[in-house]
């Protein structure tokens, strides 16, 4: 087990090594210049201006040295400062991450709440119109696109009950009535994908488990159907379910860029999307690397779950 | 000498006639079983048809703008209304169809190739080299789909080609992953040891045996995988940073829509319903063809 997760985890920090040069060397490529970017609004600009400002931002180095000292930084826990606000990223990430976690929380309970029951319906009544219509059902939300859901919803409100959620963001703690007002919409459309996947999975490994040896024996002792499926197979086949919930969280925490566009709603994939568009260079990466070592716990806490088992 | 040639001709064109027969007989099996899937069918084949024959059935130009009929209703002349140029919502959804299915087809068919490449190299060798590739799909698999192709998108600028890049970029892992799990099971078997007992090149082992024992997973990764590069078009253009404008594609025009939501419902609906539909057929097929082939397979 030990050199297992000594594997594990050194593959994972290989990964994270070429995927922080792989968004250091991308971030740099993009066409435009913070420099040019932060001098657009001057009409007349100077040489000795942007070189100055250069300086100041410690473009001037070269790309190479540029990179040891922001790595030699993460080190040391400091993911450097944002070219544009001078704020300090970690201090930018912790102002999002709120939004983000509340959000990600939110939607895995929708989700696991509708997900779970749907497929073990689907898996109980397996090949009837019951489970043919879930399984449209379910595949829908798969492939419906979360932002039109998202779009819809706030049309319905609007033209029905004339009443859009108000904009921006308030933390639960300041004002609980209006945070929800914000929140659940945009919980509910994340909710829709990861409820799809649930119900599939859910569905797949409880038809697996009610097939099983075990299974028949319990049955023909003579236990009543309700507890076969739900201590039993359930039981049995929540392992899996689990996996998935934990890879999409996952995902969920890197941040819905599309869905907190349209809610307006201060988050990480808001910001990610910022950061990309103003080509504030330490922001995107720390971050992404930051967001890639939170994927990695999940995956892995999911994997050392499986092994549990 | 000659009567043996003769003979080995005809046979090669019964086994042609059986393997005509066969895939038939599949194809009916299949529409009898999976009625959903042949259905979709049917959708995909429609959509497909209206984007060839777009210039045909479109009403209007796609991009020439009316200062008359500025985000009016649904009506006769616009049966799906116009947006806030004047252009017909319904021409522009038709000539719409063209861009996802390009970028989708386009995207999944690159996706294909250079995944197969890497899963089957990968799957066949081993070693170091299946190390070095792994961890690269594992890298790219890291960073959530949505994000990744927007940092490519905007690497590249806005342009059509250029959300193709990023969509094959980030799919080619799911097929690199199949078509590995894949080789490594058919590179156990009897018939690839015998005939690397004789002495064939791994190449022709890879096309030979690998390819066609792994087509069934292919192909249905490769459905599922073609809606999933339709939405990712739809977004980043949602996002402003896919297909340019005036262009028309379905996810600028939702986005243009987000802004005339209450005063013109129907420049919401209209392009997601077109949206939607495309990629749960594609979706829907996809299942299916997984249950025809394999209920077991876990994708």
């Amino acid at each position: 087990m030990v050199e297992y997760i000594f594997r594990r985890l050194l593959y994972g920090g290989i990964v994270l090594f070429i995927m922080v040069i792989f968004i250091f060397v991308v971030m740099r490529a993009i066409p435009g210049d913070v420099v040019m970017l932060q001098l657009a609004d001057a009409s007349n600009v100077s040489e000795a201006q942007i070189a100055a400002l250069k300086t100041e931002l410690g473009l001037d180095k070269s790309i190479v040295s540029q990179f040891m000292d922001w790595l030699k930084g993460i080190f040391q826990g400091d993911f450097g400062k944002s070219l544009w606000s001078n704020r300090s990223v970690t201090e930018m990430i912790a102002a999002r991450l709120p939004v983000t976690l509340e959000l990600t929380f939110l939607s895995s309970i929708i989700a696991i709440f509708i997900g779970i029951p749907i497929g073990v319906i689907s898996a109980v009544k397996h090949n009837t119109w019951t489970d043919h219509l879930l399984r449209i059902v379910s595949i829908g939300g798969i492939s419906i696109p979360n932002f039109w859901i998202g779009l819809v919803l706030l049309l319905l409100l609007s033209l029905v009950f004339n009443w859009i959620p108000p904009l921006g963001y308030q933390s639960f703690t300041a004002n609980p009535i209006v945070n929800m007002q914000q929140m659940l919409l945009p919980a509910f459309c994340l909710a829709i994908t990861l409820c799809a996947s649930i119900v599939r999975m859910t569905r797949s490994s409880v038809l697996e488990i009610m097939h099983a040896d075990f299974i028949r024996t319990v049955r023909s002792k003579g236990v009543k159907e309700s507890i076969v499926v739900y201590k039993h197979s359930l039981r049995n086949s929540l392992i899996s379910v689990i996996t998935i919930i934990g890879l999409q969280i996952g995902t969920l925490l890197g941040g819905a860029v599309v869905i907190e566009s349209i809610f307006s709603l201060p988050g990480l994939g808001n910001l990610i999307f910022e950061a990309v568009n103003s080509r504030d260079y330490p922001n995107c990466s720390s971050f992404r690397s930051y967001l890639r070592c939170n994927v990695f716990t999940c995956e892995f806490a999911c994997r050392y779950y499986l092994w549990l088992d | 000498m000659q009567s043996v040639q003769i003979e080995t001709e005809q046979q090669v064109v019964v086994k042609k006639h059986a393997r005509l027969l066969k895939f038939l007989h599949d194809c009916k099996h299949f529409i009898i079983t999976q009625k959903i899937g042949f259905v979709s069918i049917l959708i995909i084949l429609v959509m497909i048809a209206i984007a060839i024959f777009a210039p045909v059935i479109a009403p209007y130009d796609p991009i020439s703008q009316n200062r008359e009929a500025i985000l009016t209703g649904p009506n006769a002349e616009h049966i799906m209304g116009t947006d806030d140029l004047g252009r017909d919502v319904f021409s522009r959804i038709v000539y719409g169809a063209r861009i996802s299915i390009l970028v989708g087809f386009g995207s999944i068919l690159l996706a294909i190739v250079i995944g197969t490449i890497l899963g089957l190299v990968s799957g066949y060798f081993g070693g170091i080299i299946d190390m070095v590739i792994q961890r690269i799909m594992d890298a790219i698999l890291a960073i959530p789909a949505l994000i990744l192709a927007l940092f490519i998108a905007s690497l590249l600028g806005p342009a059509v080609q250029n959300v193709i890049i990023a969509i094959v970029i980030i799919s080619i892992p799911q097929f690199a992953r199949i078509v590995r799990g894949e080789m490594l099971r058919v590179r156990e078997m009897n018939f690839v040891e015998a005939s690397r007992a004789i002495g064939a090149n791994p190449f022709r082992i890879l096309l030979k045996h690998g390819l066609p024992n792994m087509l069934a997973p292919i192909i249905v990764v490769a459905s599922l995988g073609f809606g999933a590069a339709i939405i990712a078009e739809a977004s980043l253009s949602f996002l402003g940073i896919g297909t340019p404008p005036p262009n028309p594609s379905w996810g600028l025009m939702l986005s243009n829509a987000s802004r005339y939501m209450e005063t013109a419902p129907w420049l919401v609906i209209f392009p997601g319903l077109a949206l939607a539909l495309l990629v749960l057929a594609l979706n829907l097929l996809g299942d299916a063809l997984r249950d025809f082939w394999d209920p077991k397979l876990s994708l």
